[in-house]
């Protein structure tokens, strides 16, 4: 299959990669049922890791690796998990891209592995600060479509 | 925000591949984030402190 990203775009990301600080891990959790844009997505993630060797990708199956999906909490393909690698260790800052991150989401993608890699949220103080005293599980979900 | 805490997970979901998550959170204009299942909504692309009252919104 010829490369779903460009000449152009891969050396524009490539220089955007040069700022990443921290390792970055992604996992891609595809399945065999049921999942139309799994090869794409897959392939898709594939070209964009290469881009930096700050980057690595741990591609997974949703039935095969069922327990550590279960782990991450991912039950939908495809699905990516954007984590910290900080030598042998895989952090998981809950930051998950559901379908294929095609369109505006290909900038969400992007930005999601440089806000990883910074290891830091970004926000103000005031949001910091309310956010530390939460205690309940927020499952955060941002529904987008690919124009 | 979910750098923030270990309790807060945030997902980006492409409507048009899980429609039946769409529809069963009433998604009609993007980008809509639901908190914990439909505790609460926001609609649209809000600031920080939006989004910060809908989380405590939804966690009364």
């Amino acid at each position: 299959m010829p490369d779903l990203l460009n000449d152009n775009v891969k050396q524009q990301i490539r220089t955007v990669f040069t700022k990443l600080q921290g390792s970055v891990h992604i996992l891609f959790f595809g399945s065999q049922e049921n999942c139309e844009y799994c090869e794409e997505t897959r392939q898709l993630i594939g070209e964009v890791t290469s881009l930096s060797e700050k980057l690595s990708l741990g591609i997974h199956d949703l039935q095969a690796d069922a327990i550590l999906a279960a782990q991450y909490g991912v039950d939908k393909a495809p699905a990516l998990v954007i984590a910290a690698q900080d030598g042998e260790t895989v952090t998981d800052y809950g930051v998950r891209l559901l379908g294929i991150p095609a369109g505006h989401e290909f900038t969400s993608l992007i930005q999601d592995i440089l806000l990883v890699s910074s290891r830091e949220s970004g926000l103000s103080q005031v949001t910091r600060d309310f956010l530390k005293t939460v205690n309940k599980p927020v499952h955060l979900q941002v529904f987008v479509t690919p124009t | 925000m979910a750098m923030e805490n270990a309790l807060i997970r945030a997902e980006m979901v492409e409507a048009t591949e899980f429609p039946e998550l769409a529809n069963r959170h009433n998604v009609h204009g993007v980008p809509q984030t639901t908190i914990n299942d439909g505790a609460a909504n926001v609609v649209g692309a809000v600031p920080e402190d939006s989004l910060v009252d809908a989380i405590r919104q939804a966690l009364k």
